[in-house]
Order: C-alpha cells, then structure tokens, then sequence
C-alpha cells in the first residue's frame, strides 16, 4: 500500500431514483499517496462528488472498499467515522458552509475545539493559520462580513487547522471570481508544498485541473483517463 | 463553544425567539398566578376550618369521628394537652367538648351544637368565633355563666347581651341535663347555618353538667404555623401519646369534605396548567422545529467536520433551554409586581359572590389573595424548565438525524 493515504478498491455506488437504479460511481479503484495534490475532474455527473464524499465517509459505497490510512472506513460506526471526519480529513466545500453565527476566529477554531485542544494552544494554531490564508485582521468577522473569496480561505483554515490527513476540496473555487479563484489554488498549492497536505480536488474548473499534478478523469463513474 | 452558538442562533431570529419566549414568561405567569391563588385559598380555607373546632390535628377519643357522642371522653385531656403543647410544629393546643344541645329562651327554642373551650386556651387566630364577635366579648373564665351566641341565633331567639339562655344536653348517662347561661358576646362568620347554631360556652360549667371528671373532654384541637405538617405532627403524636383509646386524626380526616373539595379543585388548577404548559411547549417545539429547518444545511456542515450527532443533539436542547430561562426571567419580571400587589392587597370579589358563600360550613374569602409556598415555587421552575427540554428533544433528535451530505447539497 506504500504511503497511500486513500485506497479506493472496486467502489461502486448505486442511488435509486424511484424504480430506477442509478449507477454513481462504478468500480473504481484509486489511489492517492501522502502529499499529492490530485484532481478528480469530468462532466457533470460523472460521480466527482460521489467519490469524494464516500471517501470523507458522508456516503457509504454500495460495494467495494475505501480504505483510510488503513481504516476501512465501511467496518466503522457512526461515531468512530465522525472521528475520523473530525481529526483526519479536512473539507472545503463549494458553497463555503461557515457556520454563520461564529467569527472567522471561531469558524477555524470550530474542529479545534471538538478535538478538545486546550483554549491557549487553539487561538495560537488558528491565529497563525489565519495569517497564513491571509485573513489576519479579519478575525472577528462573521462569514456575512466577508467576500465569497475571504469565507473560502476560512473555510481552508478550518480544514487545516487540525492537520488532517487529506483535504477533500469539493468545487473549491466555483463561487469565487477567477482572480480570487487563481488566489485559492495559489494558496492551496503553497500549503501542499510547504506544509505536505495532501489535496484532492473535484472539479471541472480548468484553472484548478491545470494546476492539479495529478488529474484523475472519471466518466460515468468510472476512471476515464489518468 | 456550543453554549455560544446556541445563545447566537437563538437571536437569529429575535422576534420569533422573543415571541416564544414571552408565551414562556406568559406560562409563568398564568401557573403563578393559579397556584398562588390556590395555595392562598387552600390555606385559608384549611385555617379557617381548623379555627372552627378541629384544629390541624385533632386528638379525640376512639371512633369519635365517625359517630361523635358526649360518652366518648378523652380522659385526662388537660394533662394530654401539657405534653402535645410543645410537640415539634404545634403553636397552640386547646381542650374542647363538643355535642349537640337544645338553646332556649323563655319563649323560643333552637337546636344547635356547641364547642366548650377554655378561654384563656383560645385566641382570635384559632378560634373563628372569638375572633368573628361583633358584640360583646368571651365569657371570663371557664365556670362561669357566659356563653357566646352567633348573630342569627341572637335574632331567632330574641337574645341581646345579658339576657339569659337555657341549654339542654345529654348527660353522660344518658340523662337530659341544661344549665341557665348568660349571653357575653355575639359572633358572626358570615355562614347563616353557623351562626344560627353554634354556640361556645365555658368549658368547667359543661364538665359539671355533663357529669365529666375534672380535665375530661372530646376533643384536643392542635394548630400549627403551617397546615401543611398536620400529617408530620400526626405521626410523631402518634408515636408519643398512647393512642389505644384515641384517634389522631388530620384536618384532611375530621374535615374530609373540605380535604375532597380542595383536591378536586386542586387536580382541575394543575390540568389547567398543564393545558396551558403543553400550549407552550408546542410554541416552542414549533419555534425549534424551524430553527433546525433553518439550519439543517450548517447543520450538516458541522456532523461532515466531525461533530458527534449527540452534541448537536445537545445544541438544540440547550437552545430550547435557553429560551426557557429567558422566559423564565421575562415571566419573574412580569410577575413580580403583579404577586407583590396580589399578596398585600388582592382583589375583591365580593361583588360576584353571594354573601355567606361558604364550603362545608366555612366562609369562603371574597378577597382573592395570592401566597406562593416554596414547594409550589420550585414546581413551577422544573414544570417551565422540563417543558422547554421536553418541547427540544424532538427537533434535537432530528437535527441529530440529518444527513451531512444531503444537506450539504441544499443551497
């Protein structure tokens, strides 16, 4: 298995649409080692999203095995897969998803504070990541006081902050204009470089494929082209 | 942090949070207001009972109660009543006779019944008809010829104060014995029935009438501060008098139409409340309900970045709860004045009720008052604060049953 972070194995997943099955994601295997900085692209449909929430353990694969770090994610409960949300995968999401009440201080803090990091050692962490995605000043911030660009870079330090095996980023920069969306990737690319986070990217934006250094294409899904 | 976000998202939206509150602070006020008035109006109903013979305890000889006659004698009441004086509870005790008796003038006669007391053993506080004299006052001592009569018997028998009185009474062999009295003073409670047969007479001047020993009697009347401990000074007399030949017994057992009357009145204030306390919650369940619609997506955010289910669960409960003790402050506020003004001054109802309404021979008060006993108090607090949890663990079940990543997908 080497270093692999995510190991997919003959994954399928079928959804029914009433009397319909409808096939999301049809045997694939994949794997993604320690420090990639991976794409999953394809058309609309193709099961980008699919995968990647199977592999953030939000959706269970019909058939076939994920394995994280070792853990099949398919043998563990509930609670032990929130854990595994909580302390090993980081999620960026499309839409941004900041808890609206919490400050941007707070939004970052929020996995932090879960895994029960004492208070002192919390603000330090999050402080130097915020002035890392370059949000220093703007700590007290709600998410409405915010541009779509500056919400994602919290959304970045919150799936950051508590140094997580793999980042799952799900359309990262499709709400952002194409200068804040280059900024992102930018951002995103130092922290795989510098810090050795491993990114794996669903997409169809051609800035993000781009500058992906490995692209996964998936049709109907299935792996299409590596 | 989730005491912090559940405080925020309750002010998301203040209008239906404050609204929802104020029907708390509303509950509170409507389940003070009916159990303060019950607690007042029970209570004095009880006290004013008791100052109509029976005290909150009463020691009387065996099966009295339920067939009262002059030949069940406790003996040696006095000495009994030396030892209940000070039982833990008890402010007062008094040795009481009481029967039937024939009142007659020299034209007119009444039957009635009558309650020989010692005077010096009775105060206004624990005795109705001492403290309800509109003319005259107490004979002095307990041999001597006076006698207190109620204003309606006065006017049936065409007695004033001074004029003489005959009573007749069964012996305690069964002979008919009376005694000439003189009229000392003239109650009224208020209750026509009462005042038109009940008659309080020197206690000593009975005894020998009645052919009793020196310190014979049927009845020991004990008070206390609180009708509420009736039940614990019962039991600890009961383990303290030799009670073979005696009864001691409750107000709730001497009175036992009083005690049925307040518990049926009792059980409709508390449906009442509850009725009032499900209203609410359905308010606040359906004020939560939204709140977790509302926030099903950020919701799902927080379970896919690994927050437990039952911690969101807990979220929503302490947002319920939080509501509640907003209510509750709103509700104290409010009602404060409101139970301050009830308490010292209460409101007048006797131009709705008729003079001499009473309940089983006690005159109901046409003041409504307000009195908020402690228990009463800490019943409303957990009624108002499990309602809140209660109305919360549905939309907290729910919020904890969201699915992450179908949420996630709603925009």
């Amino acid at each position: 298995m080497g270093d692999n972070v995510i190991v997919l194995e003959g994954v399928s997943k079928v959804y029914s649409q009433g009397k319909i099955d409808v096939k999301a994601v049809n045997n694939l295997s994949l794997e993604i080692e320690r420090g990639e900085f991976a794409v999953l692209c394809g058309p609309s449909g193709s099961g980008k999203t699919t995968v990647l929430n199977m592999i953030g353990g939000l959706d269970i694969p019909t058939s076939g095995r994920i394995i994280l770090e070792w853990k099949e994610l398919s043998t563990l409960s509930g609670t032990e897969l929130a854990k595994i949300r909580r302390d090993r995968i980081g999620f960026v999401f499309q839409a941004y998803n900041l808890v609206p009440v919490l400050t941007a201080f707070e939004n970052a803090e929020f996995v932090l504070a879960l895994q029960n990091v004492p208070k002192d050692e919390r603000r330090e962490k999050v402080m130097a990541i915020l002035e890392e995605v370059g949000l220093k000043g703007l700590e007290d911030r709600r998410p409405d006081e915010l541009s779509g660009g500056q919400q994602q870079r919290v959304a970045i330090a919150r799936a950051i902050v508590s140094e997580p095996a793999i980042i799952l980023a799900d359309e990262p920069t499709a709400n952002v204009d194409s200068v804040t969306a280059e900024s992102l990737i930018t951002l995103m690319e130092e922290l795989n470089k510098e810090k050795g986070i491993t990114f794996l990217f669903s997409t169809h934006d051609q800035r993000v494929i781009s500058r992906g250094r490995r692209i996964i294409r998936l049709r109907d899904g299935a792996l299409d082209l590596e | 942090m989730l005491i912090l976000m559940a405080w925020r998202n309750i002010w998301r939206n203040k209008r239906r949070s404050l609204i929802t509150s104020f029907s708390v602070a509303l509950g509170v006020f409507l389940a003070v207001t009916f159990t303060a008035s019950g607690d007042y109006g029970y209570t004095n109903i009880i006290n004013t009972s008791a100052a109509m013979g029976y005290g909150h305890v009463t020691i009387e000889p065996k099966g009295y109660n339920n067939a009262p006659s002059l030949d069940k004698v406790i003996p040696k009441a006095d000495l009994i009543r030396s030892r209940v004086i000070d039982a833990d509870g008890v402010v007062s005790a008094s040795v009481k006779i009481s029967g039937q008796a024939m009142f007659a003038t020299a034209s007119r006669s009444i039957g009635g019944a009558f309650l020989a007391v010692y005077p010096d053993q009775e105060g206004a506080a624990e005795n109705i008809f001492i403290r309800s004299i509109i003319e005259g006052e107490l004979f002095d001592g307990p041999d001597g010829i006076g006698v207190v009569i109620g204003q309606k018997m006065a006017e049936k028998l065409d007695l004033k104060i001074g004029k003489k009185l005959i009573y007749t009474m069964t012996d305690i062999n069964g002979e008919i014995v009376g005694q000439i009295a003189r009229v000392t003073g003239i109650y009224k409670t208020g209750v026509d029935d009462v005042d038109s047969s009940m008659v309080i007479l020197p206690i000593d001047r009975v005894r020998k009438t009645l052919g009793y020993e020196e310190g014979d009697a049927t009845m020991i009347s004990i008070f206390s501060d609180d009708s509420r401990r009736s039940l614990s000074i019962r039991d600890s007399l009961r383990d303290s008098i030799d009670g073979s030949s005696l009864d001691i017994l409750t107000w709730q057992e001497t009175q036992a139409d009083i005690a049925g009357m307040i518990t049926v009145d009792r059980t409709m204030n508390y449906l009442s409340q509850l009725l009032f306390g499900v209203l609410i919650a359905a308010g606040i369940l359906n004020t939560m309900l939204m709140s977790v619609l509302e926030q099903k997506r950020e919701f799902g955010v927080m379970l896919a970045v690994g927050l437990p289910p039952w911690r969101l669960f807990l979220l929503v409960v302490v947002e319920s709860l939080i509501i509640g003790v907003i209510g509750l402050i709103l509700g104290i506020i409010i009602t404060t004045p409101w139970y301050i003004y009830m308490s010292r001054t209460g409101i007048d109802l006797g131009g709705l009720m008729e003079e001499g309404t009473d309940v089983g021979g006690v005159l109901l008060d046409t003041v409504m008052k307000f009195r908020l006993y402690k228990e009463s108090a800490i019943a409303i607090l957990a009624g108002v604060f499990s309602l809140t949890i209660l109305a919360g663990l549905y939309p907290a079940y729910k919020a904890g049953r969201i699915p992450p990543v179908e949420s996630i997908k709603e925009i």
